[in-house]
């Protein structure tokens, strides 16, 4: 059934529909409607789970860390600081081989305190061996949530499905929300390897000496190199169930262009338009869009990407002093090819600030006029004129100075 | 893949189905906990030492005779006590940290209101009969509770009672309308249950005074403060005595009283004759000749008075009465009492400012009647003379006199608060070192008492003496930094309803009501319960090592896998327990 829906409520139908069993949040914004909505499914009884209040998401994740342990099939929702907060337990949730699935809505790490949305809060955590899935519209989230906890309860991995604040989590869509029947045979009733029971007695998760603890990381990076196979099943799956399908990753027009930017989240939809723009202009452009990012599909990127002559990878993100963090990615996966696209870097829209049609042209256009990237990200829509104070007079030009 | 598949995908993580028992963490300690139930404020407040935090713990569990005979272990009158005692406890609360203190008077009235109203039977702890037998004079509050604690302790008491019922002040000093007489007479009933005999209409004189240290093993007089303090003054054979006044008062009956009376005096006696002849339709006026914040009665009672009409002028004192000529009537009041204006002098005695006369200024007030209330002493035939032979001990509430037979002075003899718990305070001192005396000599009844103190004394408990549980407590009182205020939540303090002045004034009628059961156990919810286990179970559940261990509902440490990180005592919300250092 077709409802316009926002998309935190996507998230909130989606983990109803797969009859969640325990979910432990704390609110913050823009995630507080996800868990809002669940909430009131729970005292209503539309949802038969048990709703954790807690003081805080590091206690939100020993939440359902504890419920996942017992085989109950668990959810959480973050953002931001909250997210940041949980660090700790997101490594233990993965080490633990825990199929916890939680809902992350991109939001700005302050200060200054800003609730727009940014990515750097998740792209921090890349390294806690999470699943990492980038959604761009309502439909995506909706069904990315559902195909999450099946993909978490197969390789024991935890994923987190991510959507863009406000532009994605706070705006109205209309979305199809499958029926109940449906979701239960495409994502029956966990069947856990992992089960404490006070019945059978044992510890988990205890010492581990250097003699076993390098093979106990390399198991969890075998489970994570067969997410990518492991989700294109549960798509097939999906895809014949419900009929739609999304991808790991979307090639639009790639295979003939000279040029490929590449996007996440919500920024796809707006560069979907771009292109066509542009095409009709006869530029002989292509789309990229990552989905997922951990495990991160070197082959598809090579597979795609390889044979462009220039890639422009717009990061809503930033890591301070290496840049765009897909480009990074990108780069890294492309540079053992024996001819590999030159790769440009583009850091646009931090914190919240649009990336409008004229952003991707602008970033199309830098692209395409020059030869060369240069080693560090561009930044594009600065105000040129604060950031010249700082170049002339501040403390970089007297260390500038110094140096000559 | 399919779903045959699933299982293939590794997961290797560490379990283990051993015990982690072999981990004996106790191994790591440098502190050990304990539990260490420690001594609640109100507690050691209390004249009477009773265990008040236990009290509240069992009614709020509902446990309500239980709750009743923990009070009978240290006090033989609840409902009396309930009701007319100015209950020390609640200003030392610990509870007025966060909101307001308990209404222990109100609960200590429930529990024995509940009691006699259901019937309830005490189940009290008693020795064996003994053989000896003890002798008092006096049936007020201190002479009844030695009864009643020497009969537990298993001797024979006969109680020697001048008037003709029992009671003492609690009779002829109280008025109906704050203890009714049917509770007293009930909670009287419990003593003679016990198989002491009160021999009423039975003044001692100096002959039966005799016989009784001819026939009897000891001695108590506890015969209270009878004869009032008379005005020397001009015309001041024309008051009424105060305290008579109150004698007659019972049974209840219209006493020839009305238009304006002066009462003289601000203590309690004073306040309740006020408020007495207010019922009887008089207006009251009370003279005192210090201020009002100096009187010696007690705050909530000179309130209630005010309430109810009673005016009182501060800083006068009387010095003449003279009879008005023409008819005794409203329109031409009797007297004509004159009063000299006093003011705050330099000097203070013992705390209290001093006051002296405002030079020449006085004024006259003309009434019907005027009552006097400025205190009263014992009859001349309880003075002893202290010869070189005598040898006396001053214990606090009681003295003691070894002549041929040991001699107990105590009530509001002895008493250095004039107020019904500490006449029964002196009573249980008595009881006690009257039974240890016999029992180990003379020399040993200091050191006995200050082991059944409670707190730092001046309290003994009987319970203590008696073996029981509560000779484990520390003496520690536990301070409002002591109780962790997080466990606890706001609460407004549930008070039973009293009648408004204007129709408490219209009778003898109790002014105050009982607790129903459920506004009692909210009530007593609000309690700390400081310094004492009642089984919240804090300290088990944050135990990060499972050693707290409860076995038939009595907790202790599993010293095997305690690491000693202090947890339990630190969140324990009432400080009932401690941490220790070891030393290894």
């Amino acid at each position: 059934m077709k409802k316009v829906l926002e998309g935190s409520h996507a998230v909130s139908e989606a983990a109803r529909l797969a009859r969640v069993q325990v979910i432990a949040a704390y609110p913050i914004t823009p995630q507080t409607h996800i868990v809002e909505a669940l909430s009131e499914y729970c005292s209503d009884g539309t949802l038969d789970a048990r709703f954790i209040n807690v003081e805080s998401e590091h206690s939100a994740m020993a939440a359902v860390i504890g419920a996942a342990s017992g085989g109950a099939r668990a959810f959480t929702a973050s953002s931001s600081h909250g997210l940041a907060y949980m660090h700790e337990l997101l490594h233990w949730a993965s080490a633990a081989r825990l199929p916890i699935v939680m809902a992350e809505v991109n939001r700005a790490l302050g200060p200054g305190w800003n609730i727009w949305t940014d990515q750097t809060d998740s792209l921090a955590q890349r390294d806690t061996g999470w699943i990492q899935l980038y959604c761009e519209d309502g439909q995506e989230v909706l069904d990315t949530t559902l195909q999450a906890f099946r993909l978490a309860e197969e390789l024991n991995l935890p994923v987190m499905v991510i959507l863009d604040a406000f532009y994605l989590s706070h705006t109205f869509e209309p979305i199809d929300i499958p029926d109940q029947k449906l979701v239960d045979r495409f994502l029956p009733r966990p069947s856990p390897r992992i089960k404490m029971d006070t019945a059978d007695p044992c510890a988990l998760n205890q010492l581990v000496t250097p003699a076993a603890y390098m093979e106990m990381r390399y198991n969890t990076q075998m489970a994570m190199e067969t997410a990518q196979d492991c989700l294109k099943i549960i798509e097939t799956e999906f895809a014949a169930v419900f009929g739609r399908t999304h991808g790991a990753v979307e090639a639009i027009q790639c295979r003939d262009a000279d040029i490929i930017l590449v996007t996440t989240g919500t920024v796809t939809g707006t560069c979907r338009q771009v292109l066509s723009d542009l095409r009709s202009r006869g530029e002989k452009v292509g789309l990229f869009k990552i989905k997922l990012f951990r495990p991160f599909p070197k082959d598809l990127i090579c597979r795609h990407l390889g044979s462009a002559n220039k890639i422009a990878v717009v990061d809503r993100n930033v890591s301070f002093g290496a840049g765009g963090i897909f480009a990074q990615e990108i780069q890294a996966a492309l540079c053992n090819l024996d001819a590999h696209p030159r790769v440009f870097s583009y850091v646009a829209g931090l914190g919240g600030r649009d990336i409008t049609p004229t952003t991707l042209v602008e970033i199309y256009t830098e692209t395409k006029e020059n030869s060369i990237p240069g080693q560090e990200s561009v930044w594009i829509g600065l105000n040129q004129e604060i950031v010249d104070t700082w170049r002339n007079e501040g403390p970089a030009s007297s260390l500038r100075s110094r140096l000559e | 893949m399919d779903d045959s598949s699933i299982h293939q995908i590794p997961l290797f993580i560490p379990h283990s189905n051993m015990s982690t028992k072999v981990n004996k963490t106790g191994s790591w300690r440098f502190f050990h906990p304990k539990f260490d139930e420690k001594t609640a404020p109100c507690s050691a407040a209390c004249p009477l030492g009773q265990d008040i935090a236990r009290i509240e713990m069992l009614t709020s569990w509902g446990l309500l005779k239980d709750a009743w005979q923990t009070i009978l272990n240290e006090n033989p009158f609840p409902a009396i006590c309930g009701r007319v005692c100015f209950h020390p406890c609640q200003s030392v609360c610990n509870r007025a940290h966060m909101d307001e203190p308990i209404a222990i008077h109100h609960l200590e009235r429930f529990l024995g209101d509940t009691a006699i109203s259901e019937g309830k039977k005490a189940d009290l702890k008693m020795n064996p009969a003994n053989g000896k037998k003890v002798a008092i004079a006096g049936a007020g509050p201190a002479g009844l509770a030695a009864a009643y604690f020497l009969a537990r302790l298993g001797y024979g008491c006969d109680v020697f009672e001048a008037r003709s019922e029992p009671g003492g002040l609690l009779r002829w000093g109280i008025p109906a309308y704050r203890l009714p007489r049917d509770i007293l007479n009930k909670e009287i009933g419990r003593i003679k249950d016990l198989g002491v005999t009160i021999h009423c209409k039975t003044p001692v004189t100096e002959n039966l005074l005799e016989k009784l240290r001819n026939e009897y093993n000891a001695l108590f007089i506890a015969c209270g403060y009878e004869r009032s303090i008379t005005l020397k003054i001009q015309g001041g054979e024309l008051a009424h005595d105060g305290l008579e006044f109150l004698r007659k008062l019972d049974p209840i009956q219209k006493l020839p009283f009305c238009g304006t009376a002066a009462i003289v005096g601000g203590g309690n006696t004073a306040i309740d004759v006020a408020r007495s002849l207010a019922r009887l339709g008089v207006t009251p006026l009370i003279a005192y000749r210090r201020r009002l914040e100096d009187m010696p009665a007690f705050k909530p009672e000179t309130a209630m008075a005010v309430k109810e009409g009673v005016k009182i002028m501060e800083l006068v004192a009387p010095i003449r009465i003279q009879k008005n000529t023409g008819d005794a009537s409203i329109s031409h009041p009797t007297y004509k009492l004159t009063l000299q204006q006093m003011k705050i002098g330099k000097e203070k005695i013992a705390g209290r400012s001093c006051v002296v006369p405002d030079g020449e200024k006085t004024k006259s007030i003309d009434v019907q009647d005027i009552f006097v209330a400025i205190g009263a002493k014992a009859e001349t035939i309880w003075h002893f003379l202290e010869t070189e032979e005598t040898r006396t001990l001053d214990f606090g509430h009681c003295r003691f006199m070894e002549q041929k037979i040991p001699v107990f002075f105590g009530g509001d003899l002895t008493s250095p608060v004039k107020s019904v718990a500490d006449a029964v305070a002196s009573g249980k001192q008595v009881a006690i070192a009257l039974d240890t005396y016999f029992e180990k000599g003379r020399d040993a009844v200091v050191k006995c008492l200050a082991a059944c103190r409670v707190g730092a004394g001046p309290a003994i408990s009987m319970d203590v003496y008696l073996g029981g549980d509560r000779k484990y407590r520390n003496l520690y009182i536990v301070d409002a930094d002591d109780i962790v205020l997080d466990y606890f939540q706001s609460a407004p303090r549930v008070i039973p309803s009293t009648l408004d002045a204007h129709l408490s004034i219209r009778s003898f009628e109790e002014t105050s009501s009982t607790y129903g059961e459920d506004a009692a156990k909210k009530e007593a919810a609000r309690c700390f319960n400081c310094g004492i286990c009642n089984a919240c179970d804090f300290c088990r559940l944050y135990c990060p090592e499972m050693a707290v261990v409860v076995d038939k509902a009595k907790r202790g440490i599993n010293l095997d896998y305690c690491k000693g990180c202090g947890v339990c005592a630190t969140e324990c919300p009432r400080n009932a327990m401690s941490l220790e250092e070891e030393i290894k």
